[in-house]
């Protein structure tokens, strides 16, 4: 019995001693399986990655069709972000307590298949409130399937290849946002020249065809689902879990630093995302681009992200430091927006810099939030950070809307600097108080590698 | 003394510096007609003892050392006429019989004439309609099927005195085609309100142009009229006097400044000369609802202006009467909607406004609250690097000098 372990563990591990009675492809002990469950892996977060960013893809198609001003075309992206505000604490316990990772990206996957379809139902039926509900059960979806991903990942790869794995995912995610900013708009066109008409049928049925990335996903979830039980029956294989313990009285323990890291989380992610929910317009209108160009220059902090984040993360691995790089990254975003915001420079040179700076920022602030809390807690503390980020998006996409309505392009950018800048404030002010209190955040590699030794002496 | 204006600092690469703007404010002053901060206005009915009494409205906006008169007049199409005098008693004389004869040379004068330092004209003469149902660009020309255009010199017109308000000091032509037979305008007008102004502000209503009292607004609302295709674009035929040979251009400036009007980042004006001379400036958007909001905004197109034969356009006795008969004139069209997006047909509604004036154009600055957010947004970052820096030195110094210790 223990010898029969033993030999599933080296299966898992891909041990080259293990008996191969199967093809590569079809043993789960083999690298080649594993590098077709980490296909699936990838794709099954392309949907809803793809879907999420359909508004900002077809912006102006949204506001003229459902006849809708900005602030109620940024409530689509509210009404994503709702649910997540509670969800963060709950997708973990959901998949490891109600449901099992197989069972939760299944249904997580039917989540973001249904909203898409009823989002697409609003546009046909020409109901924004219909299209507003579609959005809130996407949001159900969405972010839990990210959690359900990241275990799936844990599960088969762990202490293998999983950070780059996890790099690869993210990089998967960007991509399937890049694809939707220039797709949609040209699918828009050709159901339009299909149809004969623009209007909110139109809008609709892109939507539905749009939607078609998300049966892709549940037919990557239902895949990995038997991938993963044939594994474990294969190898008796463990089903994932995500470990994660949600103890909301931990809040009362969390310490300053954590504090300030969720503070500048918070207001740094919100001058990102609406600001790309609203960009199109914005490229279009000041700066001349074309629909195609703007969708183009749109993307291009994710298309930056996809390659630059694991090399930005090896960067960070390698020379530590994490809050220089963190307040370089938000100084930068800061630079980016001033840019947009004062000149009429082209707006390739900022966006790029926002792109750099956005994935450096993601390689070195989430990091840091493992060394300010005990192991036990690390599970609340993200959630709540994933869940206060949600919160302050929600509110952030319905006020950057009402702004744009009212004031303006020039003083929502104005709003956004606004936030950047707390956010430097925050660093800075971390950066004081992890120094007044001999914290270990900005430490180099080498003098982390130093206290490791030193403590397991 | 005029000039003494404070200057008003352009953003973007077509707005002059501050510093330029001064030299060109204090280069101007020695003409002695700009930059007025206050202005007493007055807006006068000339009354005619005609029936249907005949439209002229007089505004008179008179500063320390400079009058500015804008005649604004139905009399066939509507026009104004825009006289700028370097004294403060320039007076406009009218001789009727003369304005209403077949050659009105004369009959409209601005005294003393050797103080007037410039003076054009403005007519509108044509309001156009177009089919935009197969125009996918937006951008073609024309930018769809033309239907007859109707003819604003064919107008009847209400009379102005019901209409003149001296506390907004405005007033509103509202006109329909005298010969109606498709019954387009039953319901509907075409409006020309006219508001001028003794110092410089915004209005409230969108697309909110900075005016100061150099300037005058108009607002062109065409309400109620019944299309004659589903989705018609309509456009203004706009004329006025060249200089010289050749036509003024319009001139498209392009700032980062939205504030006023969101996401219109450009400001068309029509420069009669070299500064310092009269203009016309307006921001390329017009409104398809009363209200303004952003998602009734359209796009206005304006085309060069290219030389236009005086007798084929509807002619215009005040312009006449003050120019007299040998001009050239130039003209220009606006396209105000697209084939996609809000338009006309959606409450059979559109407006859209334009300053005219005398001097340098205003230019908008950013505005308080902005520039206020900017200075704490970058300040408070910039003195907490600061202060961190300071921290920093201190306690290096601090932690050093327990090192010898060690």
């Amino acid at each position: 019995m223990e010898e029969e372990e033993e030999e599933a563990r080296a299966l898992l591990a891909g041990g080259p001693g293990a008996p191969s009675a199967l093809p590569a492809l079809c043993d789960p002990g083999r690298l080649a399986h594993r590098l077709l469950v980490l296909l699936l892996m990838c794709f099954l977060g392309f949907g809803s990655y793809f879907c999420y960013d359909n508004p900002a893809a077809l912006q102006s198609q949204f506001k003229r069709d459902m006849q809708v001003n900005t602030t109620k075309f940024m409530l689509l992206y509210a009404w994503y972000s709702w649910p997540n505000v509670v969800l963060c604490f709950f997708g973990g316990f959901l998949i490891d307590r109600v449901f099992g990772i197989r069972w939760g990206t299944i249904i997580f996957s039917c989540f973001v298949c249904i909203g898409q379809v009823v989002f697409a139902l609003g546009g046909i039926f020409n109901a924004f409130w219909l299209m507003e509900f579609g959005r809130f059960v996407f949001g159900i979806g969405g972010e839990s399937l990210a959690v359900a991903q990241n275990t799936y990942a844990v599960s088969w790869f762990k202490g293998k290849e999983l950070n780059l794995v996890f790099g690869l995912q993210l990089s998967m995610a960007r991509i399937g946002s890049t694809v939707n900013m220039n797709l949609m708009g040209w699918l828009y066109s050709q159901v339009e020249a299909l149809l004969g008409s623009a209007g909110p049928t139109t809008l609709g049925v892109t939507l539905i065809i749009g939607g078609i990335t998300c049966i892709l996903s549940l037919i990557c979830a239902l895949a990995l689902a038997y991938l993963d039980q044939r594994a474990e029956r294969i190898l008796h294989k463990e089903q994932g879990k995500t470990g994660e313990v949600i103890k909301l009285t931990d809040v009362k323990d969390f310490s300053l630093p954590l504090w300030l890291i969720f503070i500048i989380c918070v207001s740094y992610y919100v001058a990102v995302f609406p600001f790309i929910g609203l960009g199109k317009v914005f490229f279009i209108e000041k700066f001349g681009f074309s629909s195609e160009a703007a969708s183009a220059i749109n993307s291009v902090v994710y298309v930056i992200s996809a390659p630059m984040s694991p090399v930005f993360g090896l960067l960070v691995d390698k020379t530590g430091r994490n809050i220089v790089w963190v307040l370089c990254a938000v100084a930068a975003t800061l630079a980016s927006h001033l840019m947009l915001a004062l000149t009429l420079w082209n707006p390739w040179i900022a966006m790029c810099l926002l792109g750099i700076s956005y994935s450096l920022l993601a390689c070195a602030l989430w990091p840091m939030v493992a060394f300010v809390v005990p192991e036990h807690q690390l599970g609340t503390a993200y959630g709540f950070m994933q869940s206060i980020q949600n919160l302050g998006l929600a509110i952030i996409s319905i006020i950057a809307g009402m702004i744009l309505d009212t004031r303006g392009y020039l003083f929502l950018e104005v709003f956004f600097i606004a936030c950047v800048s707390l956010s430097l404030l925050s660093v800075v002010l971390l950066y004081v108080v992890n120094h007044a209190q001999g914290g270990n955040l900005n430490y180099s590699a080498r003098q982390r590698e130093e206290i490791k030794l030193s403590h397991t002496e | 003394m005029c000039g003494c204006e404070e200057p008003r600092w352009g953003w973007g690469h077509c707005a002059p510096s501050p510093m330029l703007l001064l030299s060109v404010l204090l280069s101007a002053a020695p003409f002695g007609l700009l930059g007025e901060e206050t202005r007493q206005v007055s807006l006068e009915v000339i009354p005619d003892w005609l029936d249907p009494p005949q439209n002229l409205l007089h505004v008179r906006a008179v500063g320390t050392n400079s009058t500015l008169h804008y005649v604004w007049s139905s009399l066939g199409p509507p026009a104004v006429l825009l006289v700028a005098t370097n004294t403060p008693y320039s007076t406009l004389s009218v001789n009727w019989s003369r304005l209403l004869s077949p050659k009105p040379d004369g009959g409209l004068m601005v005294l003393p004439k050797d103080s007037i330092q410039f003076s054009s004209a403005l007519v509108f003469t044509r309001l156009f309609e177009f089919d935009s149902t197969n125009t996918s660009d937006a951008a073609a020309k024309p930018p769809g099927k033309p239907y007859p255009p109707y003819s604003l010199a064919k107008f009847s017109w209400n009379n102005i005195s019901d209409s003149l308000d001296p506390a907004t000091m405005s007033a509103t032509f509202q006109g329909r085609p005298i010969h109606d037979p498709t019954k387009a305008f039953a319901n509907g007008s075409l409006s020309f309100r006219v508001q001028a102004f003794s110092r410089s502000g915004r209005p409230a209503q969108p697309p909110r142009l900075l005016h100061t009292a150099d300037t005058c607004q108009l607002e062109v609302a065409l309400v109620g009229a019944s299309p004659q295709g589903n989705r018609s674009l309509f456009g203004l035929e706009v004329a006025t006097l060249g200089q010289g040979p050749d036509c003024p251009s319009v001139q498209e400036q392009h700032s980062i400044d939205d504030e006023y009007t969101p996401a219109v980042f450009q400001l068309h004006q029509l420069l009669w000369g070299s500064v310092p001379t009269g203009f016309v400036q307006w921001r390329p958007v017009a409104f398809s609802q009363k209200q303004g909001s952003r998602e009734s905004a359209l796009p206005c197109q304006a085309s060069p202006l290219y030389p236009a034969l005086a007798y084929l356009l509807p002619q215009s006795p005040i312009v006449r009467a003050f120019f007299g008969s040998q001009n050239n004139f130039c003209a220009f069209n606006l396209t105000f909607g697209a084939s996609t997006g809000p338009g006309y047909w959606d409450q059979h509604y559109l407006s859209w406004s334009m300053l005219l004036g005398v001097g340098t154009p205003p230019v908008d600055a950013l505005s308080p609250l902005v520039l206020g957010i900017m200075a704490v947004a970058l300040g408070a970052p910039g003195l907490m690097l600061l202060a961190g820096g300071l921290f920093l030195l201190l306690g290096h110094k601090r932690y050093s000098e327990y090192q010898p210790i060690n």
